[in-house]
């Protein structure tokens, strides 16, 4: 009996080693349209609560359970699978979902032909949405299904398994705007455009378009399906240009060349992406000292050697944990007082996994220096660091002494008052012989 | 042709035997203990010259060791010469109330304060 109580409790805790966690929590809120059936996802649901995501449903309309409630967000994750819901209960605004995203919440949206408050919130992250009614339609490679169900090549990306097949998706391009923390995951194929109908009447307006150097051109390869963003909290939210893609239909469904579709890993991989379980880095801590030292000092002084060392761990999803990391071979360190006053790169320290290390020289300022790390990487987080330490000029007494340049002014000194020393000795002396001399005299 | 060269020689030899008349007065005429100063105050002179003329000729770099080691010397000759001033027999009637001791007591005095200064300022 004991003996299966505690193969019992080991196995548990084995087993919840296996399930791929995300760094963020792993409660997910799925709000799915009332016309979609969940059963119709039962992969794509099944794959998540595989990989330990608690899942909730609910419709767009119900007022239970909210996405947030009283500025505190309910749920980790949310999923908005209503690409075609123009009304939603009163929780769920373009506002509540951006606030949402403040609060470290990350958001998976699908949007369709229709004109939602979704695409409008899409528009507010830097993507253009298409006129509304104008799915993606393309006629190559020559298929059985309809012009609107496309099968699109997996590009390399490090969100991606490297190898993915070719993907079947259904619904609407975006193009992109400025923003520089867009991540773009999967674009259209250069053949396919989007048009409201499948017979080419739209055609001449296409060609003209093309023809003013692509104004209004809604064709080619430079048009998103699935595009991320990275927020500055970094946050996570995807957009995804059809929710078919997540679909049961669509994974099972053979590519026109046989070979079975890559749907179920890569929406496994934008999933994972988005809900920070891969790409997910963070600093650990940071710590400053002069070189030869352990502790940092109170302050530093003008050409201090400093030493300057920072710890940075990724996620790993598969042990539900954050291990030391020493893969970004980029990252730079500034010394900055108003302006970087130092730039350097702050490279790993072979040996030691997580530790980035580097030794340089206080700049000849006094002041209040900063050191900052700021790594950027477009489907990564913002590393960022700052730390604030006074650099104050030499004492009075720290000063070089004895230098090798001024010894003929040491010389000149110490002769004077050896010289004065030996004078008055002499003259002393010649005064004790005067006295002798007089007292001679006198008597 | 004759006449400048003599009137130049003649010159060149007044000016030198004028010079090596006022050397052997002095020689002759001047107490030991005033040549003892007087010998003090060169040596003081030509340290001065030295420092100044490495100041110039190759760098004033540590600024305030130069100006210590030349302040050392500038001062101590005006000590020596006013201790020499002093206690010149001659000018007794000049320094009636100093006596000779008083005035090497203020010359010793003064010395040690300037070297305090000195060394403190050499850095």
């Amino acid at each position: 009996m004991r003996f299966f109580v505690s193969a019992l409790v080991s196995f548990l805790a084995l087993a919840n080693n296996v399930f791929a966690k995300s760094g963020t929590g792993d409660s997910v809120l799925v709000v799915i349209d009332p016309s979609l059936k969940k059963e119709d996802y039962s992969k794509f649901f099944g794959g998540l609560e595989e990989r330990g995501y608690q899942l909730t449903f609910r419709g767009p309309r119900d007022a239970h359970p909210p996405v947030e409630q009283y500025g505190i967000p309910g749920f980790s994750h949310v999923i908005l699978f209503t690409p075609e819901t123009k009304s939603y209960a009163s929780d769920i605004t373009p506002q509540s979902l951006v606030g949402l995203l403040s609060e470290n919440t990350n958001l998976l949206v699908t949007l369709s032909t229709k004109q939602t408050p979704l695409s409008s919130l899409s528009a507010e992250f830097s993507l253009i949405p298409p006129p509304p009614g104008t799915p993606l339609i393309s006629h190559h490679p020559a298929r059985s299904e309809p012009a609107t169900v496309i099968p699109i090549p997996v590009s390399e990306s490090p969100l991606l398994t490297p190898g993915t097949s070719p993907v079947w998706f259904s619904g609407v391009p975006h193009a992109f705007g400025n923003s520089p923390y867009l991540v773009p995951i999967l674009r259209a194929t250069s053949e396919s455009f989007a048009a409201d109908s499948l017979d080419d009447s739209g055609a001449d307006a296409l060609v003209d378009a093309s023809e003013k150097a692509g104004e209004g051109l809604w064709a080619g390869s430079h048009l998103g399906l699935v595009t991320g963003f990275q927020t500055l909290k970094n946050s996570r939210v995807v957009f995804a240009g059809g929710v078919e893609m997540f679909s049961d239909e669509y994974a099972n469904k053979a590519l026109p060349d046989g070979t079975p579709s890559g749907n179920e890993k890569f929406v496994k991989d934008i999933t994972a992406w988005a809900f920070r379980e891969t790409l997910a880095l963070r600093i650990d801590n940071t710590t400053h000292h002069r070189a030869g030292e352990e502790v940092p000092p109170e302050t530093y002084t003008t050409n201090d050697q400093i030493v300057y060392t920072a710890h940075i761990s990724a996620y790993d999803p598969k042990t539900s944990s954050w291990k030391p990391y020493s893969g970004i071979t980029d990252m730079q360190l500034e010394f900055t007082m108003l302006d970087p006053h130092i730039r350097i790169a702050l490279p790993p320290v072979a040996g030691e996994p997580g530790k980035y290390q580097v030794q340089f020289r206080a700049p000849d300022r006094h002041g209040v220096f900063k050191f900052v790390v700021d790594w950027r990487r477009k489907g990564y987080p913002l590393l960022q660091t700052s730390t604030t330490v006074p650099v104050v000029p030499p004492r009075h007494d720290q000063y070089p002494r004895f230098l090798s340049a001024a010894w003929p002014y040491y010389a000149g000194a110490i002769s004077t008052s050896v010289g004065f020393f030996l004078f008055s000795a002499l003259w002393l002396a010649g005064d004790v012989e005067g006295k002798k001399k007089k007292g001679l005299k006198t008597e | 042709m004759a006449a400048p060269k003599t009137s130049k020689a003649s010159v060149a030899s007044e000016t030198s035997v004028a010079l090596s008349a006022m050397w052997k007065s002095y020689i002759q005429n001047t107490p030991d203990r005033l040549k003892l100063v007087d010998a003090f105050l060169v040596f003081i002179m030509f340290s001065g010259i030295m420092q100044f003329a490495y100041c110039v000729l190759v760098t004033n770099f540590p600024f305030n060791a130069f100006l210590a080691g030349f302040a050392s010397c500038v001062g101590q000759f005006v000590l020596t010469a006013s201790l020499r001033a002093q206690v010149n027999p001659g000018n007794r009637s000049e320094f009636n109330d100093v006596s000779p001791e008083r005035a090497f007591a203020d010359f010793a005095l003064g010395s040690i304060v300037l070297h305090f200064f000195v060394y403190n300022f050499l850095g």
